[in-house]
């Protein structure tokens, strides 16, 4: 029980809200997706600004992909400008990776008149091989961001908590691309319970607040001249959702869904999106 | 200059963005209907060596330097291209705030782009200007260029179509071309503008223009309004590519990373096939080879291998480009070899292709060849291990190493021997004259492999007379280091033998002899005077043959024995004696002692993980699984494993005991055994 108190409390320091995360290259929502924005409160927006890859040449990080801001948010709404870093830039410090990374959001934000923003996050598939570089690096992340006195979020995967949780001043647990996608008549890859399971004992004492964010897309392939659409079931959302709670009540006061657009949004009845964020 | 294309017509048009970057796709595609001769790639080429000639340089020019041309130019007298290169050094600036946008770390201010406006306003009233001079043609790009990106697209097909297509031939006339097809295609003008992209072979353009039109339907009515246009081939080559594609997805080796993939299902891919004979019925294409090729190869991805080796050989007589027929000759080979029966007549053939293959320098063949070996050639010789082998090896094949590492000890024998006598058949005398391989290399693998089964004394006969500087030269330094470092005396399950492998390039240790002859000869010893021990003396060597079995398989700390490397993904392979149950099984025997110190480390052994999870096979004492029933993971115990039984004999002795050793007090797993045994006796 002390586990779960400690926990709940620590959960407690992030805002009982709910977001979604908006990963498309332009900014622009059509009217269901602006609707459904106010019909279930949306607060934040978790915005994809560019991604970080290595180089042509393999030899420093760049940004790739950088979105184009098209249209505005409704002035209510909070935008976290979200960087997606692949995994192998990490794999060795890079001098002022993290200063480039937090100027160049910054320059987004007054070039495009975005205002109202408060907190960046870095999404990165960390590894063992990478997770020191990358948790120095989010240190000097957070250095950068003092001045402006932002608050620092990034993603956790299940399988990253099992290490040390990393410097930031909370984490939002990825709750999608769980399982093998070579495998993907066995269990579904973008979610299945049993591939969560092994990791709910992590949850109770993992020392740093989680957000959580669950899958709300689909994901069609093609696979020996067949196509085969992966979309995780209502139901297999909300046990996991009710499991992670269990063991982690603390992981209901922020909900995230993975990611704002139309079809996804029609994808799901309105009860199955109540459902997901309820707290 | 290199900046041109990349700002002609994709910056303005948004294609999907990928997170990942692409490397070597391990799925090539066997479908390449025209040699890849980019736009961008050759414009950059003439234009580098347009100005490496004006500098007056005999180094390869790379990079565009507007300062060095200006220099250059002023001490030549030469005001013209000094106020040229001055306004295209202005409008590359510009450029390169509007590429910051997406690439670069400096985001422009709003005060840059509109700096950014101004400055293109200027370069294009100034480049006008200067349209009548003897820099003509410079002068016309410039003025296009700054009107691309302005969106003045009218305004550069007027020009294009009253002015500059005029102009003598140069790649300045080649590029504003480019322009021109892109203002086409933003004003509407699609199918003129895709036309000549593909003539031009600006793939990246046609795949902006075609990104969402190369489904079946697109591309039958591309034909319908032109039998013959150039971007037929492009359109056709993505098709069947995406087919192809599509069947690979879920094959071993495949881990993606390829852009612009589009699903094809087999309703369409059926379709095409019709198509491809309905214009090769049509007969209006100039190209019939490259649909009846298109047909054999989606025929073939769809299970249709009759009705492939039909079109195929069909294709070959039809009319095409000398790339087109290449093609349609390495299809044949890949067909042929996975549908033909093996004979005389395949082999001759095979030698023949593979002459020729190997003598094409575009990448496309090497590709081309790993692929067709892989799956089609190999398969093939299933039943000729030598030439299999040896095909591999004459291919520089991957899959070489690999093979020789897992197959059996007396194939490899026969492989090595068929490597040193002369062949009777023509394809034989052609593999044996092409086989590059090492003897040395050779003989240390059998040698090895004999270790891998236990059979020491044959390890011996082959690893007896391999030198130590063998070991010293072909193996890597951690390698050596961990060789060196790890003793294959010490007790896995007491102590681990971890080291810092960042050490090995700090010691960089080598042999001085041969270690794994010795450890072959020990073993020899250790177990033929097995049967003439009793009691206590053979219960102690069964336990020591023990500790130097689980230290030399694969979860053990001297790997290097059997293996070059390791990882912890490791299993048992084929063709290997599973050490660590051999192990088991002489702990098993060294448990029966009535001496209660071996006893205790014989049970403790026994306990040891590493020994049973070279397989699956074997449970642990515990195991955390999945129930169907009740949808989530239940704890099982397995009392019938041999991990269960040694730990309940090891607590049976110790449980009672006043003291028991500090390996058994300190052992976490023994520890939760025995709180679950304490209260599950029975």
């Amino acid at each position: 029980m002390t586990g779960c108190e400690k926990q709940d409390s620590q959960d407690a320091s992030l805002e009982q809200c709910n977001s979604v995360y908006y990963w498309r290259t332009d900014l622009r929502l059509d009217s269901t997706e602006k609707a459904f924005l106010g019909q279930y409160n949306i607060k934040k927006v978790y915005c994809r600004y560019f991604d970080v890859v290595m180089n042509n040449d393999a030899t420093e990080p760049s940004p790739n992909a950088t979105l184009t801001i098209s249209d505005a948010l409704p002035g209510n709404i909070e935008i976290i400008p979200t960087v997606y870093i692949t995994e192998d830039c990490m794999h060795k410090p890079y001098k002022d990776l993290a200063k480039k990374i937090v100027d160049r959001i910054l320059q987004m934000n007054e070039t495009n008149d975005i205002g109202n923003v408060h907190e960046i996050q870095i999404d990165c598939d960390y590894t063992s091989k990478s997770r020191q570089t990358y948790y120095k690096f989010l240190e000097e992340v957070q250095h950068q961001l003092s001045s402006k006195k932002y608050h620092l979020s990034t993603t956790i995967r299940l399988h990253q908590l099992s290490m040390p949780a990393p410097p930031a001043d909370y984490g939002v647990l990825m709750v999608y691309n769980t399982g093998n996608p070579l495998k993907w008549q066995e269990r579904n890859p973008i979610l299945d319970y049993r591939d969560v399971y092994p990791y709910l004992s992590r949850l109770d004492d993992y020392p740093l607040p989680l957000a959580t964010a669950y899958p709300v897309y689909q994901w069609i392939r093609n696979i020996q001249n067949v196509r085969v659409e992966h979309t995780v079931e209502a139901e297999e959302i909300l046990k996991v959702k009710h499991a992670m709670e269990k063991e982690r009540p603390g992981l209901s006061r922020s909900i995230i869904t993975y990611h704002l657009e139309t079809d996804n949004i029609n994808r799901y009845k309105p009860e199955t999106y109540e459902e997901i964020y309820h707290h | 200059m290199k900046k041109f294309i990349i700002i002609s017509l994709l910056t303005a048009i948004t294609l999907p963005s990928f997170a990942c970057a692409w490397g070597e796709p391990e799925n090539p595609y066997l479908f390449s209907m025209y040699v890849q001769d980019n736009f961008k790639t050759r414009v950059e080429r003439i234009c580098n060596d347009n100005w490496k000639a004006y500098l007056g340089s005999t180094e390869e020019y790379f990079w565009f330097n507007a300062d060095d041309v200006i220099k250059a130019a002023r001490q030549k007298g030469d005001a013209l291209m000094v106020s040229y290169v001055q306004n295209l050094k202005k409008y590359l600036d510009c450029v390169g705030v509007e590429q910051s946008k997406q690439y670069e770390w400096i985001y422009p201010s709003k005060q840059e782009l509109a700096n950014l406006q101004r400055n293109l306003q200027a370069v294009r009233t100034y480049a006008f200007s200067k349209i009548k001079t003897k820099l003509r043609s410079q002068h016309a790009l410039l003025y296009m260029r700054c009107n691309m990106m302005l969106g003045r697209h009218q305004e550069n097909i007027n020009f294009w179509q009253q002015t500059a297509s005029q102009f003598i031939e140069t790649v300045y006339k080649d590029m504003m071309k480019n322009i021109y097809a892109g203002a086409l295609y933003k004003t509407g003008r699609e199918a003129e503008a895709g036309q000549m992209f593909a003539e031009m072979d600006d793939y990246e353009s046609l795949m902006t223009i075609y990104y969402k039109k190369r489904s079946y339907l697109a591309i039958s009515q591309h034909y319908k309004q032109n039998p013959n246009s150039k971007v037929l081939p492009f359109l056709l080559q993505d098709f069947v590519n995406n087919a192809q594609e599509a069947i690979d997805y879920n094959s071993d080796g495949y881990y993606g990373g390829k852009l612009f993939i589009r699903s094809i299902n087999q309703q369409e891919s059926w379709q095409m096939q019709q198509f491809c004979e309905l214009v090769i019925r049509e007969d209006k294409t100039e190209t019939p080879i490259m649909w009846k090729c298109a047909k054999a190869w989606l025929e073939y991805l769809g299970g249709k291998k009759q009705e492939a080796i039909k079109d195929i050989d069909a294709a070959m007589t039809l009319e095409g480009t000398d790339r087109m027929k290449d093609n349609a000759r390495v299809l044949k080979l890949y067909i042929t070899a996975s549908t033909a029966k093996p004979s005389d007549k395949f082999d001759n053939y095979l030698a023949e292709e593979l002459t020729w293959l190997k003598g094409k320098n575009d990448y496309f063949f090497t590709e081309a060849l790993r692929r067709t070996m892989n799956q089609a050639i190999v398969p093939h010789y299933q039943n000729k291990p030598e030439q299999q082998l040896a095909l591999l090896n004459i291919t520089h094949n991957y899959g070489y190493d690999l093979r020789i590492d897992t197959m059996s000890v007396d194939r490899l024998e026969k492989f090595y021997f068929y490597t040193k006598t002369p062949g009777t058949k023509t394809f034989d005398k052609f593999l044996k004259s092409q086989i590059q391989a090492n003897d040395s290399a050779l003989i240390e693998l059998i040698g090895t492999k004999y270790m891998r089964i236990a059979q020491w004394d044959r390890a011996i006969q082959w690893l007896k007379d391999i030198p130590v500087s063998y070991y010293n030269e072909h193996r890597t330094t951690e390698y050596l280091y961990y060789s060196r470092m790890r003793s294959y005396e010490v007790e896995p399950w007491i102590k681990r033998q971890w080291l810092d492998s960042s050490k090995a390039w700090e010691t960089k240790l080598k042999w001085y002899k041969n270690i794994k002859l010795d450890f072959c000869k020990e073993m020899l010893m250790m177990e033929s005077s097995l049967n003439l021990l009793r009691g206590k003396a053979l219960e102690q060597r069964c336990y020591n043959l023990a500790v130097r079995y689980a230290q030399a398989s694969i979860k053990g700390d001297c790997w290097w024995l059997l293996h070059e490397s390791k990882s912890v993904y490791d299993t048992i392979r084929v063709n290997e004696v599973d050490f660590g149950a051999k192990a088991a099984e002489l702990l098993q025997k060294a448990a029966a002692t009535n001496d209660t110190d071996l006893k205790i480390k014989a049970l403790f052994a026994m306990g040891y993980q590493e020994l049973y999870t070279t397989t699956s096979a074997t449970k642990l004492w515990t195991a955390n699984e999945w129930d169907e029933q009740t949808s989530d993971y239940v704890r099982k115990y397995y009392r019938q494993s041999p991990q269960f039984r040694a730990f309940q004999g090891l607590f049976d002795i110790v449980d009672d005991a006043p003291e028991e050793p500090m390996f058994v007090s300190k052992c976490d797993e023994f520890k939760q055994f025995r709180k679950y045994y304490r209260q599950h006796k029975k």
